[in-house]
């Protein structure tokens, strides 16, 4: 049966309470938090991602449990929206695993809902952070304590294939396009090649959250409130809407599908010559692409502002249930710290946190970790700092209304101010505003 | 379940004018029944922890504002109001989950009885195609697949190539909101293996002497068909019936994989467990989904009961006689 999916419903509250039983049953028989004793203790650890990401970790995985033979790892791995369903059930359910990944969304969610463990404790003893830069650290942090560690270091990138560029005769600017430019450019690109220039990224509020910093705003205040207007995303969209009738985007059959992974991406099903993506992303992209990629900083008609900050791709949490706190904190240590786990790792959840580590990497990189490494020391100078950048609790369903809304507009169900007015409207009500 | 129904009432029964048989259970029967029990306990453990006690949970949830990690708190009806007055993807849930029960019942149970009506002549292979017809309907939940139907209708799918011969462009179906719930209509009915091997039983049983008198009188295979085959089958098409509208409304896996979970692209395939469970386990609120699912089995509970007031109207039980 592992094909069928559970139905939800009384079957799912059903599971639930099951796996509380079993959660409460195997709490209470297991030893207690000893990593030097030589009783075998289990940790579970899961992520999620694509392949590429997939066997690196579990390679890394293996190498720690060479490394302490006392520990056995679990590892699970899936696709972002299972992921968040099944480990919000787990958790739930008491059935937590013992390190898990974490995005800026669901950081913010586990945190206020008292989920996660204080990293305080281990940090400095088995858990070092000397060499991960403060700005990287502030990240995890809640109300001035460590509760995740960054997972490496990311930024926002257009990913173009270069060979399709060259051919339509589009070179991307010296010091990246403005947003004028780049329709004009989008729609050249389709009209040399039949491909839209770039995948419609009016889904994602990520990239609404590039274009407000463009402009000097923020998505979300540091008091965890709204930061832009239906203004801001009447505009943004419009702009988009434009492009999308000069056929600069992809229409919007190859736009609803977006959801982040390779999979699903319109540029890799060769719908769009480009899309603008986290640069963590780039192994997953070269392993997929039929082509040559390029990479370019994102539009911006602001000089001093690229809309591209330096952010954790993604974090690491200990849940706040475990009883192996101090061996999930060992592992933790291993992944983030250890060198050969960062050779093996390479850039696949962004360049390593720690700086000794990224710097040895990227000076033996090859490949799709080489494009990253360029492309974060080219643009270094441009980055913002990541502190106003933070997404507060509740802003997973934000970011899930957003991308339902724009399908209205790009299916002609709504008009953009229409749809912005809801966006608007359903995320104060998501943030408790 | 007569033998319990007996077992419990049978100290009435005994004073009762009842025919001498069931007044009376032999001992040996009585014995028998107390074996039932036992062999029962399995099914009537399960069903009353398994089945009983989540529901009577969620009844209470229904009830309350519950986010799976805090404990529930008691709103009273302020779920229930604001899915009625203030929500509305619930309203499109259910006009969508209405229009996929509209068509995909009737012209499933239309398939079903024309491919058992070609099945039920003797001829060679029967039991091959038979088996072959049946198969979908095991193999249709499947979440694997529901992602073949998507590779199927997705844009360079199979379904778009075969009507690019023909001229028709429509590119991929299963993300174009005009179009997305057809593919999760036309998966629905190509299960319709299970009510075709019922209407098949029900069709082995109309008596070939009707047949053979209709033929007599000049009857043609049409007017056989409505004057004889369609009343003499009726109690199984309204089995049929109550069965696949229950489980329209019911239908989930196919409209959740093939609209990548999210409902399809502009909510057009927004079922209503489907939004269910998004309300449950995306936006983490059990009490709204709870408050959700009774709604829904007392709608299901309300259609079933009309269907059976109906069926005085137009079911026949060979039993009855002529009226």
């Amino acid at each position: 049966m592992t094909g069928r999916i559970p139905r939800p419903g009384r079957w799912s509250v059903l599971a639930a309470a099951a796996f509380t039983l079993a959660g409460t049953l195997t709490a209470c028989s297991s030893s207690p938090d000893e990593v030097g004793s030589d009783a075998k203790q289990t940790i579970r650890f899961v992520w999620w991602g694509n392949e590429d990401r997939a066997a690196a970790t579990e390679k890394v995985v293996k190498r720690f449990e060479k490394e302490h033979p006392n520990i056995k790892v679990q590892t699970e791995f899936s696709g972002y929206p299972a992921y968040v369903q099944k480990l919000t059930t787990q958790i739930a359910g008491g059935n937590a695993p013992d390190l898990l990944q974490l995005d800026r969304p669901t950081f913010g969610e586990y945190q206020q809902k008292r989920q996660l463990a204080e990293l305080t404790p281990y940090v400095g003893k088995t858990l070092k952070t000397d060499g991960i830069s403060d700005s990287l650290l502030a990240g995890g942090e809640a109300d001035g304590k460590q509760f995740a560690m960054p997972a490496g270091l990311t930024t926002q990138l257009f990913v173009y294939d270069k060979d399709l560029y060259e051919k339509a005769g589009v070179t991307v600017p010296e010091d990246g396009w403005t947003w004028k430019q780049f329709a004009t450019d989008m729609a050249k690109v389709q009209a040399e090649s039949g491909r839209a220039g770039t995948t419609d990224f009016g889904w994602a509020i990520d990239w609404f959250e590039s274009w407000l910093h463009q402009n000097g705003k923020q998505l979300y205040t540091s008091d965890r409130k709204l930061g832009f207007t239906e203004d801001d995303l009447e505009q943004y969209w419009s702009m988009l809407a434009s492009m999308r009738q000069k056929k600069g985007v992809t229409a919007a059959e190859d736009t609803t599908k977006m959801d982040g992974s390779a999979q699903n991406s319109a540029l890799v099903a060769k719908e769009s010559g480009s899309e603008i993506a986290y640069d963590s992303s780039v192994t997953s992209y070269v392993s997929t692409y039929q082509g040559k990629l390029g990479y370019a900083p994102l539009p911006s008609d602001s000089k001093t502002e690229s809309g591209m900050a330096a952010l954790p791709p993604v974090y690491y949490g200990i849940a706040k249930t475990s009883s192996h706190k101090e061996a999930a904190a060992l592992l933790l240590n291993f992944i983030l710290n250890d060198s050969e786990a960062g050779k093996v790792l390479g850039t696949t959840r962004g360049t390593p946190p720690n700086s000794e580590v990224a710097a040895s990497v990227c000076a033996s990189a090859t490949g799709a970790d080489k494009e990253t490494c360029d492309f974060q020391s080219k643009v270094k100078d441009r980055l913002s700092p990541s502190d106003t950048w933070l997404w507060p609790s509740g802003s997973s369903a934000v970011k899930t209304d957003f991308q339902r809304v724009y399908d209205d507009v790009i299916f002609g169900k709504s008009s953009a101010s229409a749809g912005a007015a809801k966006v608007v409207e359903n995320a104060k009500q998501s943030l408790g505003q | 379940m007569p033998t319990i129904a007996q077992a419990r009432s049978k100290g009435e029964r005994a004073e009762a004018p009842v025919p001498e048989a069931q007044a009376r259970p032999p001992r040996r029967r009585r014995q028998r029944s107390g074996a039932a029990y036992v062999f029962l306990s399995p099914w009537l453990i399960g069903a009353s922890l398994l089945t009983v006690g989540p529901m009577l949970a969620s009844l209470y949830l229904a009830f309350t504002d519950y986010d799976l990690f805090n404990t529930p708190r008691w709103v009273g009806l302020q779920n229930f109001e604001r899915m009625f007055t203030q929500d509305d993807r619930y309203w499109n849930s259910v006009w969508v989950t209405l229009k996929f029960a509209l068509v995909s019942v009737p012209l499933k149970l239309a398939a079903a009885l024309g491919v058992a009506l070609l099945l039920n002549k003797p001829r060679r292979g029967t039991g091959f195609y038979r088996s072959a017809f049946y198969a979908p309907s095991l193999l249709g939940a499947s979440v694997s697949v529901a992602l073949v139907w998507r590779s199927l209708f997705g844009s360079n799918g199979v379904v778009d190539d075969f009507l690019g011969i023909f001229g028709i462009h429509i590119g991929s179906m299963v993300d174009q909101p005009r179009y997305a719930l057809l593919t999760v209509i036309a998966l629905a009915i190509w299960q319709f293996g299970a009510p075709m091997v019922i209407f098949l039983a029900g069709l082995k049983q109309v008596p070939n002497e009707l047949y053979e008198a209709a033929a007599l009188d000049g009857a043609g295979p049409v007017r056989r068909f409505f004057s004889v085959t369609l009343p003499m089958i009726t109690p199984v098409l309204l089995f049929n019936l109550v069965l696949e509208i229950i489980q329209a409304f019911q239908s989930f896996t196919g409209a959740f994989v093939i609209g990548s979970g999210r409902g399809g692209p502009s909510d057009s395939a927004l079922l209503y467990t489907l939004y269910l469970y998004q309300r449950g386990f995306n936006n983490f609120e059990m009490g709204y989904a709870s408050a959700m699912a009774w709604v829904l089995l007392v709608v299901i509970a309300i259609i079933t009961v009309l269907l059976f007031r109906s069926s005085r109207k137009w079911v026949f039980y060979a039993g009855e006689g002529t009226r």
